[in-house]
């Protein structure tokens, strides 16, 4: 084995040149995430040696006994999943220094009564000074960060539309504009005002109605290969876009009222303008 | 040939305003979202780089390439704090031990991060009141940032009492301290407690106080003597179990792996911002070149060159973006203030962390991208311009 | 001056080829004065744009001042047209951006004038077509009348010695007609050849010459007398 020095949390700080005598089979085993697996080309029943030390010190001989994909972490999306777990009693030893026994960071409870989440959590911070319980459904940190990032999506969301309106806004007078002399001759024929408009705005809702639906369908189509791009970006198995029906709803309620206020104005640049004018007399 | 093509351009640009202004709005609003993911993309990298030059130390030791704030401890630091001191490239070195702590008679939701340091080297923040006394205690001197002078209202001479949660004693003795000022520290969220004692008041706060570790060592480099990588290589060389970084290697390590959520958002920003905005100035001078396309015969017809009619719509292209891109920066500025207050609302970044900065390399980019997307954009109509067929188009414009 | 020797014009269509011009020989002279006519349909204007190098013939040649312009590239059969020939359409065709004077003048630009000249230049025509105090209205603001003497200004901004107008009283009531008959004979008279091509029997009685044109060939000549 080599001596490599790479990035894995908590337990392991480096690895270091066997020269054990104990047999593979009494030792503890340890599963290594896939990341690991794969960039130290480890194989499964092969030995290694764990030390929390940077000089290698203390160290503890394991058995790769298998592989396990990460849980993805949108926290930790970005860094290289290095790690490896093992059970606990095993682990006793490989703190550097300190009373005998593993620290732990983390202790997972399971509850027989799932509602009574909160009320454990703060009895236990009661019974235990210096302890932090928390329920997992209440919200920390990483809820607080998602809602910023969603606010900046919203941001970006909202400078977009306000572009594209302009620019939907341009190509709407330009198009109304071109058929000026057909909105004339209607109402020489005889139609109202009122009746152009409400055709110029049946229009614009069918336009902004199929226009908002193709990009739904285009995203939701283009959702597999941006999910692609990253999870092969950042070797995860995350989930980074997903198309759902409250952002496809929320989507059209943005994009049909404006395509059909883009019609209005157009129409009205249209309509305010006297009609014998439009037809060149 | 382009002078007479701008000049029509620029008349045919003022003189149907409604389209001109609608087209120029739009430009500028997705130009101003450009140039912010431009920003974005290299914004928070170079705030973080100004802050840690602005700490005084350019070299960083930790035992393990795994976090650069606590990971593993370096052990016996006193010894390999003095190894580097010797080495003439190496002006200071300062030992961070880091615990957290709680402030007695206050609920458990308050933690303080306390940073232990010698306090005759170097210390890595600036005092903004009182100062950090060399001899201490009891009680032990302690400086705090304004946060946490705020939330427990301390002032300098405030005591307090410490309840250490760091270390492997189940039970450690509470620290007596006693406020000797207030300091700005670097990496400081807006929501953060932040406190610095002596190197020895921290390892008694965990449990530790015989202990010899350290969580990092600050090497400020002698800039005579080589600068910072003259200073890393003597670290490495004095210290090869351990892992030595410059401010530019963590720059370009926070840039791999904390930034790189940005860096990716600011690329697929800019790539789907370019690409929908030219895909809008398209529409709009193909919509606008197929309604002229009668005049466009007419002077085909007169005896305008197939390259001069086109150059018209070229330069009809490069007016509407670089008048729209040219305003898209002062408003892409403006909304640069608001997305970056949106942002340092994330939690745990430093509370004079800022997302976009301008650069002037920004800006080169940002013209470029510009000058690439007026060509790119007319493209289509151009060649539109280039087939016409000019008897066809007539007899149809008489016809119809 | 133009000598267009046994053209024919095919266009290639979904339904099947149509031949527009079929094996017509014309020569016009310079000053010379020539009216074509014929039903709709029977190829005049598709006659007109093969003369003014619009168009090119799928067989035979035409020859301006004794070049092939069939043959020469697009941007050559261009610089002929710019400065060689004259156009005048029905529709007008002015530039709608532009003021009356900037319409007359663009032609000029193009062909590198300078400046002090094209203004005189811009000046004498639109006097010349009783313009003059319209110069800064655009079409919008001109009546169909002027609109076409502003075409007819432009036409003539690079001093051509042919113009070609197609249909030039085709959008204009009979006493605006009359005006731009007028200012054509004025042209001819000034030493320009023309060809018009007309369905107004009036229009064409003005040439000196007229041809008859049916289904793509021409069947008939005559001369005024």
């Amino acid at each position: 084995m080599r001596r490599l020095s790479f990035v894995i949390p908590a337990l392991v700080t480096a690895w270091s040149t066997l020269g054990s005598s104990s047999s593979p089979a009494l030792l503890p085993d340890a599963l290594v995430s896939r990341q690991l697996f794969e960039r130290e080309h480890l194989s499964v029943g092969e030995t290694v040696e764990l030390s929390r030390s940077a000089s290698g010190g203390a160290a503890k001989h394991f058995r790769i006994a298998g592989v396990y994909e990460p849980t993805p972490d949108p926290m930790r999306f970005a860094q290289e999943r290095l790690e490896l777990r093992v059970h606990l009693p095993d682990a006793e030893g490989l703190a550097a220094s300190g009373p005998p026994g593993v620290p732990v960071t983390g202790i997972n409870v399971q509850l027989r009564d799932a509602a009574d989440a909160a009320g454990f959590a703060s009895d236990v911070e009661r019974r235990l000074p210096g302890v932090t319980a928390r329920s997992t459904s209440a919200s920390d940190d990483r809820v607080a960060t998602f809602t910023v990032l969603d606010r900046f999506h919203l941001a970006i969301a909202i400078v977009t539309l306000l572009g594209s309106g302009a620019f939907l806004l341009a190509l709407m007078v330009m198009l109304v504009d071109e058929r000026r002399e057909t909105v004339a001759t209607l109402r020489l024929i005889g139609l109202t005002r009122a009746r152009l408009v409400t055709q110029i705005l049946i229009e614009g809702a069918l336009i902004a109605g199929a226009g908002a639906a193709f990009g739904i369908v285009f995203a939701a189509a283009a959702e597999p290969a941006f999910n692609r791009f990253f999870q092969w970006r950042y070797d995860t198995a995350l989930v980074f876009v997903r198309v759902t029906p409250a952002i496809a709803i929320r989507s059209v309620a943005f994009a049909v009222p404006v395509g059909l206020a883009a019609s209005a104005v157009a129409g009205w640049t249209v309509l305010r303008r006297r009609t014998l004018l439009q037809v060149g007399r | 040939m382009i002078r007479r093509a701008i000049a029509l351009a620029w008349l045919r640009v003022r003189r149907e305003k409604g389209r001109t202004i609608l087209g120029v709005a739009g430009i500028t609003a997705i130009g101003a979202l450009l140039f912010d993911m431009l920003l974005l993309g290299n914004g928070l990298l170079v705030s973080f780089r100004e802050r840690l030059d602005r700490s005084g130390f350019d070299v960083r030791v930790i035992a393990s390439e795994s976090a650069v704030i606590a990971g593993p401890p370096i052990e016996r630091v006193t010894a390999k704090t003095a190894i580097l001191r010797r080495a003439p490239s190496i002006a200071a070195v300062q030992r961070v031990r880091l615990g957290s702590a709680d402030v007695e008679g206050v609920q458990a939701a308050h933690h303080v991060t306390v940073a232990g340091v010698d306090p005759d080297a170097l210390v890595p923040w600036s005092m903004i009141d009182g100062t950090f006394p060399s001899v201490g205690g009891p009680p032990a001197a302690i400086v705090i940032n304004r946060n946490m002078s705020r939330v427990f209202h301390l002032m300098v001479g405030s005591r307090l009492v410490l309840e250490g949660r760091c270390g492997a004693a189940l039970h450690p003795l509470p620290l007596q301290a006693q406020v000797s000022g207030i300091a700005a520290f670097q990496n400081d969220a807006t929501d953060a407690l932040t406190a610095a004692s002596s190197y020895a008041a921290v390892a008694a706060l965990c449990g530790e106080s015989d202990s010899d570790r350290a969580d990092m060592l600050l090497i400020r480099s002698n800039a005579a003597a080589g600068g910072a990588d003259a200073a890393a290589a003597a670290a490495r060389a004095a210290l090869p179990d351990l892992h030595v970084l410059t401010n530019e290697q963590i720059v370009e390590r926070f840039s791999r792996i904390e930034f790189s959520y940005f860096r990716q958002l600011s690329s697929v920003l800019t790539a789907v911002t370019l690409f929908f905005g030219l895909l809008l100035v398209a529409v709009l001078l193909t919509v606008s070149v197929n309604q002229q396309l009668g005049e466009m015969a007419a002077l085909r017809a007169l005896g305008l060159s197939r390259g001069r009619v086109m150059a018209g719509v070229l330069c009809e292209s490069a007016l509407l973006i670089g008048i729209g891109g040219t305003a898209a920066i002062p408003i892409g500025g403006m909304l640069s203030i608001w997305l970056d207050h949106i942002l340092r609302s994330l939690p745990g970044i430093p509370a004079d962390a800022r997302f976009f900065v301008f650069t002037a390399r920004a800006l080169a980019i940002h013209a470029a991208l510009l000058v690439a997307g007026a060509v790119l954009a007319a493209l289509y109509p151009m060649r539109l311009v280039a087939v016409l067929p000019i008897a066809e188009t007539l007899r149809r414009e008489v016809v119809s | 001056m133009v000598a267009a020797r046994d053209i024919s014009r095919v266009f290639e269509m979904p339904a099947g080829p149509v031949h527009a011009l079929r094996r017509v020989s014309l020569a016009v002279d310079a000053a010379e004065y020539v009216s074509v006519v014929g039903p709709s349909g029977c190829g005049k204007s598709t006659l007109l744009h093969l003369l003014g190098g619009i168009d090119v013939p799928t067989t035979g040649s035409v020859m301006v001042d004794g070049v092939d312009v069939g043959s020469l590239p697009d941007n050559a059969r261009s610089a002929v047209r710019l400065k060689r020939i004259g156009l005048v359409f029905q529709r007008f065709f002015l530039l709608p951006m532009l003021t009356a004077w900037e319409n007359v003048e663009l032609p000029l630009a193009e062909s590198g004038v300078g400046r002090a000249e094209r203004r005189r230049r811009t000046k004498d025509l639109l006097e010349y077509v009783g313009l003059a105090e319209r110069a800064d209205h655009r079409p919008a603001q001109l009546s169909g009348g002027e609109m076409q003497r502003v075409a007819i200004a432009r036409a003539l901004a690079n001093r051509p010695a042919l113009v070609l107008a197609d249909e030039p009283t085709g959008e204009l009531d009979q006493a605006t007609g009359a005006q731009i008959v007028a200012l054509f004979d004025r042209l001819n008279a000034d030493g320009t050849a023309l060809v018009v091509v007309t369905h107004d029997a009036a229009v064409a009685s003005r040439a000196g010459r007229t041809i008859q044109m049916r289904d793509g060939s021409i069947v008939g000549e005559s001369h005024r007398s």
